[in-house]
């Protein structure tokens, strides 16, 4: 619809309270009173309060409570003793010199790039396969969905099994093709990287569940006339069907990229951040700090941390997935 | 399937149907041993009551019981027993929040002296001195004195009633295949390591398992190489994990566990160790015999034929076992604490401890209970008595007051410290002396955070 028409449209609030009927598009909007302004904002306010209500109780008051601990070196030994702001900022510069901290956002880049880039990957490319009206693809579509719909310390498990060579069935085979592998969870080289394996079987149809969505709704007037100017399938995927699917496979990396920071049923079941720190995540440090040593205090500062940097990443991907989306309108 | 209902007569507990038809039945006004001026029937009607212990034997054996206590006492009794790292982090923030969640926990023995000297749990002096609330019979005095001191407070009070004494042991899973290769039992760390790298792979077994929980498993090594984790606990809480002879534990305990013990041994918990040496899957362990003796188990232990237990090796410096000991307790912020005190009176009863060592409990902590026949008979397997182990651990442990380092409030922290150390020798990241140097360093840091001066 071109703007100008838009503009003409009368504003929801514009259109008449009771009976009457609806004003043609030329006709112009009756002037609204202050007072019924006032009636609309009232009702307005009244409608969301119980939600703001709600959200503000369950979210705001405990993040506004993490930011005030995360300023206190509140340890629940001694709380009396250590619910102070003597030194606000002492969590944060004590977590500049903890190398222990440092090495975990290391960590945590490591898990959540490689996790979330393989995730959309195989999401997508699977999806494309699958992009198909066959009874057959839509029985393995419905199989793919199987690991995201299991509850995390399920997939923990299973994969606890599969990782332990005693008792492992692909162990076993692997063994029997003359292809015996070491314990992945056990050694330092492969620990991480048999979590993010573990963590994209889980993830990876949230992708393809997405970007099958959008794909069944690629219009089909630009595929046709590409075909006839000749273009290949790459060209018809590179220039028509990706750009069309870049917005939703940047909602699938913000998804994917917040939720890897929440990381911790494999974790904590699997390597227990270790063997030594090599699995050791931002938010498992976080957690051992507090609920391993007390030191709550400490623990908040690790997880306002957390929260700044998943709202830069997650502005960054955003800003990224939009640029390239208005390069491509351009 | 009907379940059979039990009440105590004259201290003795007798199945309903018996009592029933007895002449004695008359007389039986007491349930579960409650005088019937403080607890009759339905006395606790309307209570729920919440409890939590860590998953283990004993709390398998008495899950079923408590629906005696329930019909006895009408209270509903909720009772949660996750495993054992998450029963720990769960309990000591509910503790430290001085929450309403939990009625009755388990004291566990590394968290006691932070979790009793915090003031988070509630005296138990008080409720064992009221007639009207312990009759004589329930007898305190009976348990271990051992057993009592880790449950009190530097202000001498008594915050737990101890369920289980467990200590560290050795086992062999196929003592027939080790008798084969020309070993005997062994008896030193140095043929522990001879052993285990000798029978490593054969059978389909590795040589040696333990669980990935160092700071528990490692420290007898630690301490049987002449070292320790504090200069001397509980007074001087310095560490001590740098030491020529902590390193060289370290790294004889790491090599064990490289060269001998099964792939990914560093990922193995408590469970998956046990599993492993019961399943036959690794020939030696050191663990607490509250595991190792489930070997003997024909149900569940394949090798329940095959093996064979001895105390834990001897080093140059001599033999540590380790010793750990758990009790109930209330938690101070608790709404039902005479209901709580109730539910513990019976969960440590006298006739609820013979009961589980009658069916295999293999930790008590009452005097009565480890001179018992009863247990005796069913500690004993393959010619070997585990009984006796047990208690020469536990002596070992009172004479050389060897186990005081682990019930300082700071412990927790260096544990970790531990835990890291041993996997980052293991799995080849450090050098002993490196691991240990930083695990010493980071002690120090911890403690001096935690406001030890040192």
């Amino acid at each position: 619809m071109p703007p100008a028409a838009t503009a003409a449209l009368p504003s929801i609030q514009a259109l008449p309270t009771s009976g009457g009927m609806v004003p043609s598009r030329t006709t112009p909007a009756p002037k609204l009173t202050k007072q019924w302004q006032r009636e609309s904002a009232r009702s307005y306010g009244l409608g969301l309060a119980p939600a703001l209500v709600v959200l503000g109780g369950i979210t705001l008051l405990p993040l506004l409570t993490l930011i005030t601990v995360s300023l206190t070196p509140l340890s629940l030994t001694n709380p009396e003793g250590t619910f102070h702001f003597n030194q606000p900022l002492g969590n944060y510069a004590q977590l500049l010199e903890d190398e222990r901290f440092v090495h975990s956002l290391w960590v945590q880049f490591k898990l959540s790039t490689v996790g979330v880039v393989l995730q959309l990957l195989i999401g997508l490319s699977l999806a494309l396969l699958l992009n198909t009206g066959s009874r057959v693809a839509s029985g393995v579509r419905t199989l793919f969905l199987i690991p995201m719909v299991l509850p995390p310390i399920v997939v923990a498990l299973i994969w606890k099994i599969l990782y332990t060579p005693e008792i492992s069935p692909m162990h076993a085979l692997l063994e029997h093709w003359g292809l015996p592998v070491r314990s992945l969870i056990a050694n330092p080289d492969t620990a991480l990287w048999a979590i993010v394996a573990a963590d994209v079987w889980q993830w990876f149809p949230f992708t393809m569940l997405m970007v099958l969505a959008n794909l069944q709704m690629v219009p089909r007037d630009p595929l046709d006339a590409a075909r006839i100017d000749g273009a290949n399938r790459w060209q018809v995927f590179r220039y028509i069907v990706f750009p069309f699917l870049q917005r939703t496979l940047v909602v699938c990396a913000l998804f994917r990229l917040i939720d890897s920071f929440k990381a911790f049923p494999l974790l904590y079941v699997l390597t227990n951040g270790g063997p030594g720190t090599v699995t050791e995540v931002t938010n498992f440090y976080g957690f051992i700090q507090a609920f391993n040593f007390s030191y709550w205090g400490y623990g908040s500062a690790i997880a306002v941390v957390m929260l700044v940097i998943i709202f830069a990443l997650c502005a960054l991907v955003s800003y990224l997935g939009r640029n390239a989306g208005e390069r491509h309108a351009r | 399937m009907t379940r059979t209902t039990y009440q105590f007569e004259n201290g003795v507990l007798v199945p309903r149907r018996k009592l029933l038809t007895s002449a004695l039945a008359a007389g039986a006004g007491a349930l579960l041993g409650f005088p019937a001026i403080a607890v009759g029937k339905n006395s606790l009607k309307g209570v729920t009551l919440n409890t939590s212990l860590y998953s283990s034997p004993y709390s398998k054996l008495i899950r079923p019981w408590i629906a005696d206590f329930e019909d006895a006492t009408g209270a509903k009794v909720n009772f949660d027993t996750p495993g054992f790292p998450v029963y720990n982090q769960r309990a000591d923030l509910e503790l430290s929040t001085k929450g309403s969640a939990f009625d009755a926990v388990n004291v566990t023995f590394i968290y006691s002296s932070r979790w009793i000297n915090s003031g988070w749990l509630t005296p138990l002096d008080e409720y064992i001195a009221d007639p009207n609330k312990t009759p004589a019979n329930y007898d305190a005095k009976d348990f271990l004195e051992g057993t009592l001191a880790p449950e009190r407070g530097t202000d001498g009070k008594l915050y737990g009633i101890p369920w289980q004494a467990e200590v560290t042991i050795a086992a062999a899973s196929r003592f027939d295949a080790l008798k084969q290769a020309g070993f005997a039992f062994p008896q030193t760390t140095q043929e522990l390591e001879q052993v285990s790298k000798a029978l490593n792979r054969k059978e389909g077994a590795a040589g040696f398992v333990t669980d990935n929980h160092y700071g528990w498993t490692f420290v007898p090594f630690l301490q049987a190489f002449g070292g320790d984790v504090f200069r001397k606990a509980p007074d001087d809480l310095f560490p001590t994990l740098d030491t020529p002879q902590a390193i060289a534990a370290a790294e004889y305990f790491a090599r064990l566990l490289r060269e001998s013990g099964p792939d990914g041994v560093v990922s193995y918990n408590p469970d998956q160790a046990l599993q492993s040496i019961k399943s036959g899957k690794s020939h030696l362990s050191v663990q607490g015999q509250i595991n190792l003796s489930q070997l003997a188990d024909k149900s569940s232990s394949k090798v329940a034929s095959t093996a064979a237990w001895g105390l834990v090796p001897k080093g140059p410096a001599g033999r540590f076992p380790g010793a750990a000991v758990h009790g109930w307790g209330i938690p101070v912020g608790s709404k039902n604490k005479d209901a709580a005190w109730q539910f513990i009176r019976w969960a440590t009863s006298k006739e609820i401890l013979q009961r589980a060592v009658a069916a295999g409990y293999g930790s008590p902590t009452r005097r009565s209970d480890i001179d018992s026949t009863v247990y005796r008979e069913r500690q004993r397997a393959n010619g070997y008595d585990i009984a006796s182990l047990t208690t020469e651990s536990i002596a070992l442990s009172a004479k050389q007051g060897h186990m005081k380092y682990r019930t300082v409030a700071v412990y927790p922290q260096v544990d970790q410290q531990l835990n890291k150390a041993i996997e980052l020798i293991v799995t080849n990241q450090k050098t002993p002396e490196q691991a240990m140097k930083q695990a010493q360093a980071a002690s120090i840091a911890e403690l001096r955070r935690a406001g030890v001066s040192i």
